[in-house]
C-alpha cells in the first residue's frame, strides 16, 4: 500500500517541479546500411530510420501518459555517418544530412544525432568528407545533430582536428549567420566522447553498441533545487554533507523514474533498454535551472567563488544516487551548463559573474564543457581551436568527457545578446580576453601525446 | 474449517483489539487477516478468522457482543461464503488523486464512474476540510482498472468527471510511485 505522503509528493514534484524524462532517445545502426551507391546508402538509411523509429513518439506519449511524467524530447541517434558513409564525397555527405533531416521530420522527432566522426587519433578519407560538409550540412536543416571526438586519455588530443574544427566551427557560423549561427548549437567538440549520450548535440550510437537502442536522459535541476529549498526551510542548520545527501535522495528518485519510463519505451518499441543518463539538464523556463541550484546552496550565482566547489558537491551526490537507481547508467551523466539554455545562467554571465574562464574551471569538475558559450564574431578560427584545445585538455588528463558548442556570432561583439529559439534560449555574447594570440599555436598542429596514466597528482 | 468475518465500529480507545481477539481465541478461532484504521475520532476493524467446524456461530456472536456492548462498539458477524464471490478480472494498478475544493457529491461523482467502468478500489484515502487549500482536500484512490478497459475512453471520462466537479485529477500507473519511493 502507498502511503499519501509518497503520493502527494510525486504529484509535487511532477505539477510544481518540472519532473519529467528529458529525452528518450533511440540509437539506431547504420552500418548494414553502407554501399558504394550513395543513392542506395540514403535509401537504406531513409527505411531503416522509417521502420525502427515509426513507433517511437507515440509509444514515448503513451508511456508517458500512463505514467503520468512527460516524455519532453524523442530523438533519435544513428551509428557515425563517416563511418557508415566512409566512401562519400563531402558533396554527398551534405545530401546524407539532408536525407536524416527528412526522416527525422517523417517520424516527428525534433533531432537526429550521429553526423559524426571520431578522429581523436587520425582522420580517415570519410572522417574528413565529413567535417567539411558540416557547415552545409547544418546550414541545410533543422534536425540534425553533429559531434566530433578530437581527443581522448588514451589517444591524446589531435590538434589538426582541433584546428579543422576551429575553422568548420567558423564557416558553420557564418553560413547560418544571419539565424546567430545556431548552425554551431547543433555543433560540438569533444574529448572522450561515450558511445551512449541521449543528449544533443552529441548523441551518436557507438560502433559497439547493439542494432537499435534505448538510452534516457532524466529530468533534473528544477527537483533538485526545490528539494533543497524545502529542506533548508525546515532546517535552516543543515549544513554542505546534509545538503549533499537531499540531492542524493533526489538523484534516485529521478533516476529511478527515467528507468522505468525507459524501460517501458524500450518494451514498447521491443528493442533493448541501454542507459540512464544522469546528467542535469536545464532548460530556459523559469525554476528548471541549474544556475538556481547554487542560489540554493547559498551562493549569490552562478560564478562567484565557491561555484566549483559547489558544482563539484552537486555532481558528485547526482552521481552516487543516481548510481544506486540504476545498474545501467552511462552517457555524460554530469551536471550541463549551457549558458543559454539556462535562463539563470545566462543572467549571471549578463551581469559578467560567469566568464569563459570560469565556466572552463568549473568543467573540470562536472560535464558537459563550454557549451551554448556565444562569443563575438571576429573570434578567429585559431582562438576558437585554442579554447577548444583547453577543454579538450581537461578532459584528457582528467580521464573524464569534455566538449565544447562555442557559437561565433557574425556582426556582433561581446555584451550584445544571441537569440536561438526554443530550447537553445538566447545568451549574452561573452568577451574571450587574449584573443588572437593562440594563432602560432594552434598552427603546429600534431597530436598532443596521451598523458601518462600513473604519477596521478 | 469454516471461516468468519467480523467487523467492529465505534469511538477509538485503547483494548479494542484486545476484546475481540480474546474472545476468538477463547472460541478456538484462528486470525488470518485484521485491519483497522481510525478515521477522526472513530475506531473500524476488520478481522478474518477461521473457527472449528463445531463452532456454533451464534454463541460466538453473543459472546462478542456481550464483550463489546459495555464499550458501546457495534459488532457484525457473518459466515465468509465461498460460492457467488465476485471473481476480480486481470487488471492493472493504477493511482487516482483529485484536489479541489470541497462540495457534496465527490466521492460519489468519482466512484460511481469508476463502479461503471467496473473499475475495482482497493484502497481509498480521502480527506476534506473545507475550504481551498489542494493538500486539505483530497481524495488519493488506488484502483485495479480491468484490462479489457480502454484506457482512453477511461481517462476521458474520468478527466471530464473531474472538470465537472472543479476538480484536478490525475491518472497515474501505480508503478511510478513504487519506483519513486521504494528502495
Amino acid at each position: 500500500m502507498l502511503t499519501h505522503i509518497e503520493i502527494l509528493s510525486t504529484l509535487e514534484m511532477l505539477k510544481n517541479e518540472h519532473l519529467d524524462v528529458r529525452t528518450v532517445t533511440l540509437g539506431i545502426s547504420l552500418l548494414d546500411c553502407a554501399s558504394d551507391e550513395p543513392q542506395r546508402f540514403i535509401d537504406s538509411m531513409i527505411s531503416r530510420i522509417g521502420v525502427v523509429a515509426r513507433d517511437l513518439v507515440s509509444v514515448c506519449d503513451e508511456v508517458g501518459i500512463r505514467y503520468g511524467i512527460p516524455i519532453v524530447n524523442k530523438r533519435i541517434a544513428v551509428s557515425p555517418i563517416a563511418v557508415a558513409a566512409c566512401s562519400r564525397s563531402p558533396q554527398e555527405m551534405v545530401e546524407v544530412a539532408r536525407a536524416m533531416d527528412s526522416a527525422a521530420k517523417a517520424v516527428g522527432v525534433d533531432f537526429i544525432g550521429g553526423f559524426s566522426a571520431l578522429v581523436e587519433k587520425g582522420f580517415t578519407k570519410g572522417d574528413r568528407a565529413l567535417i567539411e560538409a558540416i557547415p552545409e550540412a547544418l546550414a541545410a536543416t533543422e534536425h540534425v545533430c553533429s559531434s566530433i571526438n578530437a581527443a581522448s586519455t588514451r589517444a591524446g588530443i589531435n590538434m589538426d582536428a582541433v584546428y579543422l574544427m576551429g575553422k568548420t566551427i567558423k564557416r558553420t557560423a557564418e553560413l547560418t549567420g544571419e539565424r546567430d549561427a545556431i548552425g554551431c548549437a547543433k555543433l560540438c567538440v569533444f574529448a572522450n566522447i561515450p558511445e551512449d549520450v541521449p543528449f544533443m548535440a552529441g548523441a551518436f550510437l557507438g560502433v559497439g553498441e547493439p542494432q537499435a537502442v534505448i538510452n534516457v536522459g532524466v529530468s533534473g535541476p528544477g527537483v533538485v533545487k526545490k528539494a533543497l529549498d524545502r529542506a533548508r526551510e525546515a532546517n535552516p542548520r543543515l549544513d554542505l554533507g546534509q545538503l549533499s545527501e537531499i540531492i542524493k535522495h533526489t538523484a534516485f528518485k529521478v533516476t529511478k523514474v527515467g528507468e522505468l519510463i525507459g524501460r517501458r519505451v524500450a518494451e514498447g518499441l521491443g528493442v533493448p533498454f541501454g542507459v540512464v543518463d544522469l546528467s542535469l539538464a536545464p532548460t530556459p523556463n523559469v525554476g528548471d535551472s541549474v544556475g538556481e541550484i547554487f542560489q540554493s546552496l547559498g551562493l549569490g550565482s552562478i560564478g562567484v567563488p565557491g561555484t566549483t566547489a559547489a558544482l563539484a558537491l552537486i555532481n558528485d551526490a547526482v552521481k552516487k544516487g543516481g548510481a544506486f537507481a540504476s545498474s545501467y547508467v552511462g552517457g555524460l551523466s554530469g551536471a550541463f551548463i549551457p549558458v543559454s539554455e539556462d535562463l539563470n545562467i545566462a543572467e549571471s554571465a549578463r551581469k559578467g559573474f560567469l566568464s569563459i574562464e570560469k565556466l572552463e574551471a568549473m568543467t573540470s569538475v562536472c560535464s558537459l564543457g563550454l557549451d551554448m558559450v556565444a562569443l563575438a564574431g571576429d573570434t578567429s578560427a585559431e582562438t576558437l581551436a585554442a579554447i577548444i584545445a583547453d577543454e579538450m585538455a581537461i578532459g584528457v588528463i582528467n580521464k573524464k568527457t569534455t566538449a565544447a558548442r562555442l557559437i561565433p556570432v557574425p556582426g556582433k561583439k561581446a555584451g550584445q545578446k544571441a537569440h536561438f529559439g526554443g530550447l537553445l534560449g538566447e545568451a549574452t555574447i561573452m568577451p574571450a580576453p587574449g584573443m588572437d594570440n593562440s594563432g602560432e599555436f594552434i598552427r603546429l598542429g600534431g597530436r598532443i601525446p596521451a598523458p601518462i596514466q600513473s604519477l596521478t597528482n | 474449517m469454516r471461516k468468519i468475518i467480523v467487523s467492529i465500529l465505534g469511538h477509538d480507545r485503547p483494548g479494542i483489539i484486545a476484546a475481540v481477539s480474546e474472545v476468538l481465541f477463547r472460541n478456538g478461532c484462528n486470525i488470518e487477516d485484521v485491519s483497522q484504521t481510525i478515521l477522526q475520532t472513530e475506531f473500524a476493524g476488520v478481522f478474518i478468522a477461521s473457527c472449528p467446524d463445531s463452532l456454533d456461530i451464534d454463541q460466538l456472536g453473543s459472546s462478542l457482543r456481550e464483550r463489546l456492548d459495555p464499550m458501546d462498539l457495534s459488532m457484525l458477524l457473518r459466515k465468509m461464503e465461498a460460492a457467488g464471490v465476485w471473481d476480480p478480472p486481470p487488471a492493472e494498478p493504477f493511482v487516482i488523486t483529485t484536489m479541489g475544493p470541497d462540495r457534496p457529491g465527490l466521492v460519489a461523482g468519482i466512484t460511481g464512474l469508476l463502479a461503471s467502468f467496473g473499475v475495482n478500489i482497493s484502497n481509498l484515502k480521502a480527506v476534506f476540510r473545507g475550504g481551498i487549500n489542494p493538500d486539505e482536500n483530497t481524495m488519493i484512490y488506488e484502483v485495479d482498472i480491468p484490462t479489457s478497459v480502454d484506457k482512453t475512453s477511461f481517462r476521458e471520462a474520468l478527466y471530464g468527471r473531474g472538470r465537472e466537479m472543479s476538480l484536478e485529477v490525475s491518472l497515474q500507473h501505480r508503478d511510478i510511485f513504487e519506483a519513486i519511493h521504494r528502495v
